[in-house]
This record gives C-alpha cells, structure tokens and sequence, in this order.
C-alpha cells in the first residue's frame, strides 16, 4: 500500500515540513496544509487514506473540520498530534473516529508504529465493514453509498487480475457471438465483453446446470447407490446485478430450505465478479424490480467509468484475490463523481418500467386471478418453454433414471422443467392439473409476482427482459402482465418473510434402502408391501405421510403410507399398478431392495384430532392413506371420541383390505359403511355414491372433525354434503395428490398456487384449499 | 429369454437403419447379450418370422407395403417406427401434394406405367404403433434408450415439449433472433436441438409436440416475413403437420 497518500494539516512550519519530508522518504505521497480553512478544498481534488491533524487547545473550528473530513471520506484514517492534550478534546476526536493521538514533541517511531496500523486496518475495513442494505432505487443522491468498500482500479490491472486468474482456475465471462452475449468459458481478457446488455441465458446454469445426475447406482443384488456431487472452481466475471439477485434466490432456495448438495457444491466454488449494468437492454425494467444494483450477493463488483472501474469488495474471497492478482488503489474523488455519474446516466438509459410499486404486485395478482387476461392473452403461448428455460430465476426440475445398455448400472439425473410445458403437473394417472395454457401461464406469472415473494421474501423476476426477447409469442413478460392487471387494484403492501442463515447440506437425494418383507395382492391391479428400512432404523412417520419409493433404473414415485407408525418398525405401502416405478414394484418379490426417501409432506393434524368424534372417508384407493390413521386411531381408540368410517369404490372386485373392511364391520369401535357406485353378482351390500353413506351417520358439527381421502371429483360432492351437516371447513381435513419429484420443496411440481403439496401437504384443512384457487373443489 | 427383434424396411432411404447399426462394439455387445435379432436385412443373411418386437422404417406408399406391415403387426408383440418416415410420413409425402398419376411420370417417366403408387403415410396410418423412434435420421442414443426402456417395460423417456426447451439448455441463441425461421417451437424434442446448435435450424423431422399451437406458429412465420405459401413449404418438407396443410 505504498499508494497510500497522506495530508499533513499544521500550523507550525517547521514541524509540517519535516514531517511532510520524513513521510514522503519513507514511500508516501504527501499533501500538507497550514489549516482547515483550506483543507475542504483540497480535500474535494484529491484523495487521502491517512489524515495527521496538529489540534490545539479548544478547538472546536478544528474539530468541525475533522467532522466534514470525515463525512466526505468515511474511510480515512485521522491521527492527531497536540502539544497540550486535553482530556474532552481527545475524547470528542475519538467520537469523530479518530484512530490515534501523538503527543508533540513527535516522536518518529511512534509515528511510524501508528501509521503502519493504519494502513493495515484500511485493508481490513474494506473486507469487513458490512452495509446495511442501503437501497439506490429511491433517489440520485444515493447512488454511493458504501464507499468504504470501494478501490479503483485501471483496465489495464483488471486485465492482469484476469489473466492471472485464467492461469489458476476457470474463468466464465461475457462474450459477443452473433450480435448478441453469451457466458461461456474465456481464455484471455481481450474476449471479455463488460459493456454488454444483456446476455442470452443467464449465469445460473453454472450453479444449476440443464442437466445433472444426482445419484450412480448398480442394481442387483445389493442395490449400491452413491451420491454424485461435482464442482468445478470458477470465477465467473461479467454478472450483472439482477442476476446477482436471482443467484442470491437460488442460494436461498438450494442453500436455505433443505439443503441440496448439489448446488452448494457449485455455489461455494464459484466466484462471482459483478458488473454495473450501464446500457440495459430495451426490455429490461430492473430498477422496477429494485435489480439493478446490488449491495450484497457478489465476491467484487466493477462500475466501468473510462479508464478505470470501481470495485467494490463484497467478501473476503473478493478482497484475496484482487490482493493477491492484482494492484488495486483507493479511488480519487473524481472517480467517485464519474460513478455516481454513470449510475445515473444508466438509470436513464432504461426504456420500459412498472407503472406500479412493484410491493403492490401480489396484491394486483392476487386481485386478477380470474381475470380474463390469462385466457387471452394466452391464446398465442406455444407452450415452447423459451421464457422459463431463460428465466435466472426459474429453477423447477424433473428427475429420471437413465440405464446403461448392460441394464446392471445407471444414474438418476435431474433437468431443467417448468411450469410452462404441457406435461409438468400431469401425474400417472393421466390427470393433468395445469392442462389449459391459460393456467400454465398465470402459474408462471404468481411464482414470478407473487408465490416467490412470499416464500423467500426475495423478487421472483429481477425485470432482466429475456424472457420477452426469447417469446416469439411476445407475451412472456411479466412487466406486461403486471401493468396490464394493475389498473383498478387498491394498493397495499405486500408481507415477506425473513430469510434463514444457511444451514448445512443434506444428503436429500440419496434414497435409503429398504427390503420389501412381503407382498400381498389385494385386487387385480393393488398390492401391499410391508417394508423394512435396512439401517434398521424406524421411518418415523405420521399417518398421511407420504414416501418416495425408488427402483434404480426405473425411476422413483410418491407412495403414501399405508400403515399406522404405531405397529413397529415395518411400514405398508399399498399401492395400484399404475406408471413405470408402479408397474416395476408390482412385478418384485419379497426380498427385493428399493429405495426410500422421505417420510415427506405433513400428515393428518393429529392434535387436532385428538379427543374429537372422527369422520373418516376414503374413496377407492383413498383408503390407502387413511388406513395409516384409521389404524392409528384404532391403536389410541381412548384418545377420541366417537369413530366413523365412510368407504365406497366403483365395483366389489374393487374393494380393498377386504380382510379390515370385515372386521371394522364388525368392530364396536367403528360405525362403518360401505358401499359400490355399480352392482354386481353376489354383492349384498349398499349401491350407490359415498355420500349417500354420510347421511346414515350422526354428526354433531362442533365436536366431530372428517379426514376424507379419495379422487378429486369425490371432493367437490361430499364437500357440498358435509356443508349442508353443518360441519364448519376447518374441520374438514382432505389429502391431494400432485404430480411430485423431489419431495423436498424444490422441482416444482407439485405446486397448488403458492404451496408445494410435498411441504405443506399433502394433507390441508379446507379453510385452507378456500384460499387455494388451484385446489378446485 | 431373451427379446427377439426384428428390422423392416418400407419406402425410405434406409438411413435409419444404417445410423442403428453406428453403435460402438461394446455398447453392441451389451445390446446383443439384451436382445436377439433375429432379422435385418441389411446386415444379415438369415431371416425369422418369430419375432417379438419389430422396427419399421420408411413410410407406407403402395398397397403392397400396407399387407406387408398389417402381417408384421400380427406376428410382433411390439411395433416400433423407426425414423421419420415411419413416425410421420417423412420426406416421401411431398408426392402428396401432385396427383399420383403426375408423381409415377415425374419419377418413372415413360416407364410410370408399370408401377403403382398410393399417397405415402405415417406407419401408424395403418396400424397401431407402441413407440416411435423418431428422427432423420433418429440418433443412435434415441434408439438405445427405447430399446433399454422396452427391455425393462417402462415407457421410454422422450419429452412431449418442443425443441425451444432444449435448444435454450443448450444455450443457444435463437434461430428468429439471426433474422432467420424455424420449427422449434412445435417440434417434438429429444435430439438436443442438434440442428440449431451446429449452425441451422428445426426441419421438424420429429413431428410436432402432442398439443402444437399451429396457429401461434404461422402468425409467428408471418410475422417474420414468410408469405403463406412459404409457410407451407415450411412445414411440408416432412409432412410436419398434415393438419397445417389441411
């Protein structure tokens, strides 16, 4: 840090020449000044990082000078030096920051002792000092806060950081192809392109590549399955600060809430330079979304202003390697001026903006969901994926299995989805709950204005524009759609929630195995399997619960448990032949191994349940799920009040667990129905819907909760039937089903509105679904 | 016991089965200790009629080829299309758009009269098809990937969104933003956008995605500057959207 310029304010000439002589030999540029009176002046030309002050007797003149100095330059570095110290004088520099005092006469070693501590603790404040999230949206007069952080540095010194950098680790930079930009590897700085607009797919893919595999299994005997965790070090250079936003979303998302080990891996070995985005591209509308500068999320941040950028220092990673790759000094006032200069100038350069405070916008969407702009303005979607494939803050995935021809080893991968393709909610069964274009599309939007907000407290859109540019339709921007809608909507703020530190990486992929101990064929198409998990340890689950049950090779599925957590350490999955993994598990013996993750979702509200009268219904293979609680019930049958239980399905050869149904029949501890929607030979009993059923029990609405589980069309009937008994909705408690991958709140898939069904469900009150349009009831 | 699969021709270039055969000797190795073929002219002598799983390619254009591939139809317990022309009708239904007669004479000249033709169709015009391999030619990882998938009875993985998803993951910057047109966004994906990455653009040879917004596409062409017309010679090429040209 021999750069490290002082200025000298004395009013003794002696003293200030040889001073002045004495610092200057030993490396430093020097500036002396008889007394403050002058000092602002030449304080607003040219840049200092260490201040000696000569302070005499009851100063307050030169306190006061003290106090503007160190207003202008909140990093510098103040030493005084006074004949006569007087207690509250010293005590009132302390109050303005100064680091030290030297008592006259001077002595030089002292001097030197403190001015060497004084240049090493600016290298240190600049690593350290932490802004609060000062905001440049508001207003001009704020485009420079935090310049404590701040250096310049020349084009040519951050060319040799580059190069330096290139010759240790991955570099990924923004490059020109064919009129447009692109991040991609660069092999020398002359590539770089840091003036750029926009680029066309964002920088996540280096966290969150399209495509990556998760699990490498051998099958046969043994099932062996091991994580897959790859990470290369990169510095990527070029990020723009929307885009730094949307990483900081992902790291909140992968990082935060169920840890993935896969993102964390890349996210902790990557570097990321920033750059102040200066001409935006015409579509983007980043100071709407509050994006377009950020504070926070990189290692360094670069402001181009001619010859020189700023940079800012953002972590001690950052700091490291602008120390160790380059020269670096503090930035002169002029360069400060030319920052906030450009700053500005780029805030004029943007076309397009929200004509809304981008806080009303859940509340504008809120407000429109069965606005007639979704189907509309829809009818053009191609359904072609382009916004969301480019979108820095998308991130919903889907997971497969992908054998080797010699069908003994695979790997489970996961790639890029999103909620804009047709197939993305459709499950086995064939039932697609987005199927309309214009559902896909208003989806896409609420994640985008709304559901992410609310989840993560951060913007789902960051205002970058690429979606718009990538939509041959031109109807994927969300600024459209949120000014579109915004009209006639009262405006009121909208709630976010607090952010969690990160927490440590799991291992959340990685099934557990489990030996299936036997199977039981229950109709044509069901079976039941009693599992085992090989650790020997308990599933540990709640009745309702569901798991993923893995068959390397074939894939994985959500299965829900069948059987009470109160009978041992086996667990039951009943289970129809339905998709792949289904079909697969019907066709192995006892003895085989699959894979299990989970228990996930929420369960029944056992507390709630608790001391009431219960109403159970299950529909056809609805009973699956409920049989994990009827059980659970049946095993505490004192802790709850009368027990009721409704089954009904579409034939006799369909009925399930005949062997129960039987014996509940028979049982004094359950009022039990049943019935068929269609007669056949030989059956005795009660024909007709299941909410025919509801009328042969009696309920009394305050004391009795209902846990219904069955196909969605049997919701919306007995739903209408429960309402006319007078049972209020929050003691009405139904399980969906969704399509699900991850199990872990992050692919996507099974998204109701703003909730992940695998998180927060799959078991919700219907006061709850009320407020869930998606739900459909 | 093992599959026994057998490979048919019908009208086509026999590309496809060509690009079938393109499997390094290791992965072939491991395909023949899966399956048995059993037929397939093109690299053997010995033929069988017990068959299980059989691929067809070409597509269907005389009377003759459409007994032929009913009969096959009987005997495999599985049918694949093999390659565009059996997915979709392929390049060989451009003779659709003249009259047959005028087809044999622009083909045959004075000898049209000794053959016969019939408007050229998809296999599936004619019989039911389990899967599709599709493609011009397929890839020969596409083919593996139903064969494994048919050996472990689950339905192969090939997506039902357009080729846009996997041309933006490969990170490529889009065919209409170089001022140019393309069948991305109705085509069916599963070849990694290979065209547009190397240079061109979608043909559409893996026809259109279950639920195409065919009206979306042509303003789409219109709006960049295809008359049309064009827009139909656009998507005739491998007859991407009989509905299109309805």
């Amino acid at each position: 840090m021999n750069e490290s310029s002082v200025l000298v304010i004395e009013s003794d000439p002696i003293v200030r020449e040889s001073l002045s002589g004495w610092l200057s030999s030993t490396g430093f540029e020097v500036t002396s000044a008889e007394d403050g009176e002058k000092i602002v002046k030449v304080f607003a030309k040219s840049d200092f990082n260490i201040v000696i002050m000569d302070v005499r007797l009851h100063s307050e003149t030169q306190l006061a000078t003290l106090r503007e100095m160190k207003a202008i330059r909140p990093w510098i570095k103040t030493i005084i030096i006074a004949a006569h110290p007087q207690e509250e004088t010293v005590l009132e520099a302390k109050k303005i920051g100064v680091v030290d005092y030297i008592v006259k006469p001077v002595d030089m070693d002292d001097l030197q002792r403190i001015i060497q501590g004084s240049v090493e603790s600016i290298y240190k404040d600049n690593v350290n000092i932490t802004d609060d999230n000062t905001s440049f949206e508001s207003s001009g007069d704020e485009l420079v806060p935090g310049i404590k952080k701040s250096f310049a540095i020349s084009r040519e010194y951050l060319s040799l950081m580059v190069e330096n950098l290139l010759r240790e680790t991955e570099v990924i930079g923004v490059k020109a192809k064919q009129g447009k930009y692109i991040y991609d590897r660069i092999h020398g700085f002359y590539e770089l392109s840091l003036d750029y607009d926009v680029t066309v797919s964002p920088p996540t893919r280096y966290m969150f590549p399209a495509k990556e595999t998760l699990l490498k299994f051998k099958t046969g005997n043994g099932n062996h399955v091991e994580p897959v965790i790859e990470s290369t070090p990169r510095v990527i250079i070029g990020v723009h600060p929307y885009d730094i936003k949307a990483i900081e979303l992902l790291d909140d998302v992968f990082m935060n809430h169920n840890p993935d080990p896969n993102y964390i891996a890349r996210r902790e070995n990557t570097i990321i330079i920033g750059v102040d985005c200066l001409h935006p591209s015409p579509r983007s509308f980043a100071p709407s979304m509050g994006t377009n500068w950020t504070e926070t999320g990189f290692d360094l941040l670069l402001t181009d202003i001619g010859n020189s950028y700023i940079v800012k220092i953002g972590t001690e990673k950052g700091a490291e390697l602008l120390a160790k790759h380059t020269k670096y000094r503090l930035p002169t006032g002029d360069e400060i001026v030319r920052q906030k200069k450009v700053r500005g100038e780029a805030l004029n350069r943007y076309k397009v903006a929200l004509d809304t405070p981008k806080d009303r916008i859940p509340k504008i969407l809120e407000e429109s969901y069965d606005d007639p702009y979704w189907e509309n303005r829809s009818a053009t979607c191609l359904s072609c994926g382009s916004c969301i494939m480019v979108c820095p803050t998308c991130y919903c995935f889907d997971v497969k299995d992908e054998m080797a021809l010699n069908l003994t080893e695979g790997e489970r991968f996961r790639r890029w989805d999103g909620c804009m393709l047709v197939d993305f909610a459709k499950v086995a069964s064939g039932e697609n709950f987005r199927k309309d274009k214009a559902s896909r599309f208003r989806h896409r939007m609420f994640r985008k204005g709304k559901y992410i907000l609310e989840r993560y407290g951060k913007v789902g859109c960051v205002g970058c524009g690429r979606c718009s540019s990538a939509c041959l339709a031109g109807i994927a921007s969300p600024l459209e759609a949120f000014n579109s809608l915004a009209e006639n909507i009262r405006l009121k703020e909208a709630a976010t929630s607090v952010i969690q530190p990160a927490k440590q990486a799991m291992d959340i992929y990685t099934p557990e195995m489990a030996e299936i101990l036997s199977v039981r064929q229950l109709t044509e198409k069901e079976k039941v399997f009693e599992l085992k998990l090989k650790s020997g340890k308990k599933l540990g689950h709640y009745p309702g619960q569901f798991v993923t049950v893995s068959i390397m090779g074939t894939g994985e599925a959500p299965l829900s448990i069948s059987s009470s957590p109160l009978r041992g350490k086996n667990f039951q999955l009943a289970v129809r032949s339905m998709g792949d993994l289904t079909s697969a598990l019907h066709s192995v013996e006892a003895g085989a191994t699959v894979g299990i993750r989970g228990p996930f979702g929420n369960g029944f509200p056992l507390e709630t349940l608790e001391g009431r009268d219960l109403l159970l219904i299950a529909g056809g293979i609805g009973l699956f799920p409920l049989r994990s609680l009827i059980q659970y019930v049946m095993d505490r049958r004192y802790d709850y009040g009368k027990v009721s239980l409704l089954y009904g399905c579409r034939t006799p050869a369909e009925r399930v667990f005949t062997d129960e149904l039987d014996f509940w029949q028979n049982s004094k501890d359950i009022d039990f129905h049943e019935t068929v929607d269609l007669q056949s030979e030989g059956w005795t009993g009660n024909v007709g819907v299941i909410t025919n059923l509801i009328d042969k029990v009696e309920i009394d609405p305050k004391k009795t909760m209902v846990a219904v589980v069955g196909p969605p069309i049997m919701y919306k009937f007995v739903i209408e039937k429960l309402k006319k008994r007078d049972l209020p909705d929050a003691h009405v408690f139904l399980s969906l089903e969704r399509k699900m991958k991850c199990g872990v709140g992050k692919c996507g898939h099974c998204q109701i509105n703003g909730i992940y069904t695998c998180q927060e469900g799959p078991v919700f009150s219907l006061t709850q679904l009320r407020s869930l349009r998606e739900a459909v009831l | 016991m093992k599959p026994k699969v057998a490979f048919f021709d019908f009208t086509g270039c026999e590309g496809c089965q060509l690009d079938a055969l393109n499997l390094d000797a290791e992965d072939l190795i491991d395909l023949l200790n899966g399956v048995d073929i059993v037929d397939f002219r093109e690299v053997m002598t010995e033929r069988s009629d017990n068959y299980d799983i059989a691929f067809v390619e070409g597509s269907i254009t005389t009377e003759g080829e459409i007994e032929r591939i009913k009969k096959i139809r009987e005997q495999a317990k599985i049918v694949v299309a093999l390659g565009a022309c059996a997915c979709i009708g392929g390049v060989n239904c451009l003779k659709n758009h003249v009259p047959m007669e005028e087809a044999l004479r622009i083909v045959y000249g004075k000898d049209a009269k000794y053959y016969n033709t019939i408007p050229a169709r998809p296999a599936d015009a004619v019989i039911k098809v389990d899967h599709y391999v599709r493609g011009c030619p397929p890839s020969t990882a596409e083919l593996v990937k139903v064969i494994k998938a048919l050996l472990m009875n689950k339905k192969p993985d090939i997506p039902s969104y357009p080729v846009c998803v996997e041309c933006k993951m490969a990170g490529n910057i889009c065919v209409y933003e170089k001022g140019q047109t393309c069948l991305g966004p109705v085509t069916r994906a599963g070849c990694n956008a290979i065209c547009i990455t190397s240079g061109r653009y979608c043909w559409g040879c893996r026809g259109l995605v279950d639920e195409p917004n065919i009206q979306s596409q042509k303003d789409i062409l219109n709006k960049y500057g295809l008359t049309a017309e064009q827009v139909i010679e656009k998507f005739k090429i491998y007859d991407t959207c009989s509905e299109v040209l309805k």
